[in-house]
């Protein structure tokens, strides 16, 4: 718990996102009073609830100075409120047999908890009273700042991946905060206050901030009420700042090498690219799928299989992310191979997707492979739940519905002009890490 | 699961130690089981609902029967079975499943080898088709064994940037020292580069075979298509005379050992493991509460003395991973280099503690609580029952073991913890492992 996910990872989860049975269960949407947002999805095939408690607040959010914020609170949203002290919250999912985890994205902090379907009033309950009432004492608050710098060392000082995916977002942002890590700086962790963190919650952590998600093994009525009855009487918050920041047009190549210890080297490749709301998001959500979907994608065969140049290689795409992102492109050299040739053979797989169009059945395939993965989630409450929350939290869940049929609509000609759009060499932002022997 | 950084060890760990919840009066089985003229064991549960079907074909042919100087053998043998057949090549298998959104990877562990196909129902022929040529006719070409070898190389080389796989692997060396539970599944990168295609198809010959293989259908299908599908597929595949190949039970692992592998890393990794007991043992239960209690969520004794009052650690827990042949406990931490002597310490004050004293009666009743109520999460898709009843069978344990777990689970005392925390928690019983820098 108390984890974050790296765009990447996020980005890798809603790919083989879907939409599935939706269309049986129809999902009850209401906002309260105080603004909460609440999407109601009945599933009954398994005695179990998934709540999940989605904020509108990630590292999207935070000003120089106070990166990882956002995370620092998620960790300490577990440390107690008056009413549920330190160590309240674990003892009482886990003696109800509940399982729990949070996360934080550069865009959104969510909370869930899946548990018998017979418990949910009583997490229902929990999540209110830390969505008003945490309690921030500012012992804790050191300990846990030392939990989350143990994170950091654990995924980013001691991760080769991680740091330099954390070098190339820097270098690729210059004015849009997705170019601080999630987890923070170092020197951020150790300087942020009790008094900046609860100023943060303060903020951010307001019904009208949030969307709460239930599905699972209830009737709609019993539990509409139920959430009335807990979360109504907390008050409405002021609206949160905007985040005002927009990245300006990159004008030419970005370029870093880091060295440190490492077995293989590595090639990452940044190009800036628009999000859901452009009519272009569709196409490059296929075309990463087509580049990375499977052992007959593009890089996968081309660059692991045929040629053998590569133990991995990929690309990657976020659909939901709030602000324009990165398409990202990564390699991993065989033993013997550079990551400059590397980077070349992304390059080249680059122009094809630029010069020749997508077969017929290789587009096909993506377009399978990602309604396939509509249906294979919606076997999971829990992952039904998540997606549904996604696609609320761009413009509605109904978007959800929409989403296929542009999937569906997608051309070769499409994947050829966003190829040609934005894989160009003024907006390239490259990569590497270089073992240091 | 409670905390984020887990070892590939616990997510076994979660097929094997959860119990069934029990359905109010009659408990309901969790899947039909019949055995095949052949030998085969067919297990099937219906879940309808989604139009999913989930197949997983599980074979007594995982690393524990290589030959010791075959490191890597079962792993390169289960990597190259959807790599071509008879009739197709690997690319073609990978473009058939894929145009049609599924999936069907092999691989090995420990003990088996296992197929697993996931298609939606209108699919199910056609994956049906693919899983049937991998498992009955695949040819092993030479040309995707040296790629594969190649890759798995790249693999093992990789690997050691990871302090948990270092570790882990350095733990099971000196808790398993004569039994080949102590060899990495995927072997070594020179063992590795010794192996041959005639190794590969002589190993899959000799432990491929009808009476030992398992096969788990869940999803949308009925008993008697499954059944149908698979006598249609798998019936004429033929029994041989010799006998199924066995591995001896774990001896006990001798003297504890010490090894500190140094790494330039800013956190040290550390792991203390024992050998301890499987689901057949009386002391099982006991151990699996004890070890929740200890180091086992958010709630545990190690959880919250490590890293919520010390802030020494974002991953700290203990474990029992039981196993056929042979069954560990371990409990590990990752903590900043300068702190490792103290959070050593704790780890082994607190399996001291398990042993002086009786474990309080909230923390055993959440233990049990715990362990017996998170059940139905264990089992919430098709891919999760099809591999805890595949679990289940494997380790000899029958479809109602769910409920002899909860029971057993249920029947545990204070007493009982104390008294397995004294065989199997004292501190001087562990080997120990240290990856990091050395200060």
């Amino acid at each position: 718990m108390r984890r974050w996910l790296s765009l990447t990872l996020l980005a890798a989860i809603l790919t083989t996102a879907s939409v599935g049975i939706a269309a049986e269960s129809p999902v009850l949407a209401v906002t309260l009073d105080n603004g909460l947002r609440v999407l109601l999805l009945e599933d009954h095939r398994s005695p179990i609830v998934s709540l999940q408690l989605w904020y509108r607040v990630g590292s999207r959010n935070e000003a120089r100075g106070a990166t990882g914020i956002a995370h620092f609170l998620e960790h300490l949203m577990f440390r107690g409120t008056p009413t549920n002290g330190p160590g309240a919250y674990a003892r009482i999912v886990e003696r109800n047999g509940g399982q729990d985890n949070a996360f934080t994205s550069q865009d959104v902090t969510s909370y869930y908890v899946d548990i018998a379907a017979d418990r949910l009033d009583l997490v229902l309950a929990l999540e209110a009273d830390r969505m008003h009432n945490l309690t921030l004492d500012p012992k804790i608050v050191d300990a846990e700042r030392e939990v989350v710098t143990e994170e950091r060392r654990t995924r980013t000082e001691d991760d080769p991946g991680g740091a330099l995916g954390e070098e190339v977002s820097a270098l690729a942002f210059r004015a849009h905060p997705y170019g601080q890590p999630i987890i923070g700086w170092a020197v951020d962790l150790k300087r942020i206050t009790r008094d900046e963190i609860q100023a943060f919650y303060k903020t951010y952590y307001a019904p009208n901030n949030a969307v709460l998600l239930v599905a699972g093994d209830f009737k709609t009525a019993g539990v509409l009420a139920k959430v009335k009855e807990v979360f109504g009487p907390i008050p409405r918050g002021p609206q949160p700042p905007k985040v005002l920041a927009i990245e300006p047009d990159q004008n030419g190549e970005r370029r870093l090498q880091v060295q440190r210890p490492a077995e293989l080297p590595i090639v990452y490749l940044g190009y800036p690219v628009p999000n859901h709301q452009s009519p272009d998001a569709a196409a490059l959500d296929v075309l990463s799928v087509v580049l990375s979907g499977g052992r007959a994608s593009r890089l996968y065969r081309h660059l692991v299989y045929e040629r053998q140049l590569a133990l991995e290689a990929g690309g990657d795409y976020s659909y939901f992310s709030f602000d324009p992102n990165l398409f990202w492109f990564y390699a991993t050299p065989l033993p013997g191979q550079t990551p400059e040739t590397l980077e070349k053979e992304l390059l080249s797989e680059m122009e094809q997707l630029q010069k020749v169009p997508v077969g017929d059945d290789e587009l096909k395939r993506a377009k399978n492979q990602i309604e396939a993965g509509f249906v294979f989630q919606d076997d999971s409450v829990h992952r039904r739940a998540a997606l549904l929350a996604r696609f609320e939290l761009i413009g509605g869940y109904a978007l959800k519905d929409q989403y296929l049929d542009k999937i569906r609509a997608v051309t070769p000609a499409d994947l050829q002009r966003v190829a040609a759009r934005y894989f160009t060499p003024d907006k390239k932002n490259v990569g590497i890490l270089l073992p240091k022997s | 699961m409670r905390i984020a950084v887990r070892p590939l060890a616990l997510l076994l760990l979660a097929l094997l130690v959860i119990p069934l919840a029990p359905a109010p009066g009659v408990a309901a089985p969790i899947a039909h089981r019949e055995v095949l003229p052949n030998g085969i064991v067919l297990l099937v549960a219906e879940r309808p609902g989604v139009p999913i079907v989930a197949v997983r074909v599980s074979m007594r042919a995982g690393a524990a029967f290589e030959p010791a100087t075959r490191a890597g053998l079962a792993n390169l043998t289960g990597a190259l079975l959807t790599r071509g057949t008879a009739k197709r090549t690997g690319p073609q298998i990978d473009e058939a499943i894929e145009f049609v959104g599924g999936s069907l990877e092999a691989g090995a562990g420990r003990d088996s080898l296992t197929a697993s196909l996931s298609v939606l129902k209108r699919d199910l022929m056609l994956g049906m088709d693919l899983l049937t040529d991998v498992i009955l006719a695949p040819a092993f070409p030479e040309e995707e064994l040296k790629r594969k070898v190649a890759q798995i190389q790249a693999g093992i080389k990789r690997s050691d940037e990871d302090p948990n796989t270092v570790a882990g692997r350095a733990l099971a060396r000196l808790v398993y020292p004569n039994h080949p539970y102590g060899k990495p599944v995927e072997g070594t990168i020179e063992s590795v580069g010794k192996l041959t295609r005639d190794d590969v198809v002589g190993f899959y010959r000799g432990h491929a075979r009808p009476d030992s293989t398992v096969i788990a259908v869940v999803g949308d299908i009925t008993v008697d298509e499954a059944r149908r599908e698979m006598l249609k597929r798998f019936g004429g595949w033929a029994r041989p005379n010799a006998p199924v190949p066995t591995v001896p039970a774990s001896a006990p692992g001798g003297a504890p050992k010490r090894e500190t592998i140094t790494k330039e890393l800013t956190q040290a990794t550390l792991m203390l493991g024992r050998q301890a007991v499987r689901q057949v043992d009386p002391d099982y239960f006991p151990l699996v509460v004890a070890s929740y209690v200890l180091g086992g969520g958010s709630a545990s004794r190690l959880y919250e003395r490590v890293r919520d009052e010390g802030g020494l650690a974002y991953s700290v827990y203990s474990y029992v991973s039981p196993a056929r042949y042979g069954a560990s406990f371990a409990v590990a931490a990752q903590t900043r280099t300068a702190e490792v002597p103290k959070v050593d310490d704790m780890l082994k004050e607190e399996l001291a503690r398990m042993t002086r004293e009786p474990v309080k009666d909230d923390e055993l009743k959440l233990a049990k609580d715990y362990l017996i109520g998170s059940f139905p999460l264990r089992l919430d898709t098709s891919a999760k029952v099809a591999d805890f009843i595949i679990a289940i069978e494997e380790q000899g344990l029958g479809l109602d073991y769910a409920d002899r777990y909860k029971a057993g689970v249920a029947r545990v005392t204070a007493g009982d913890v104390q008294r397995v925390a004294g065989k199997f928690f004292r501190p001087e019983s562990f080997s120990r492992v240290v990856v990091g820098a050395t200060k």
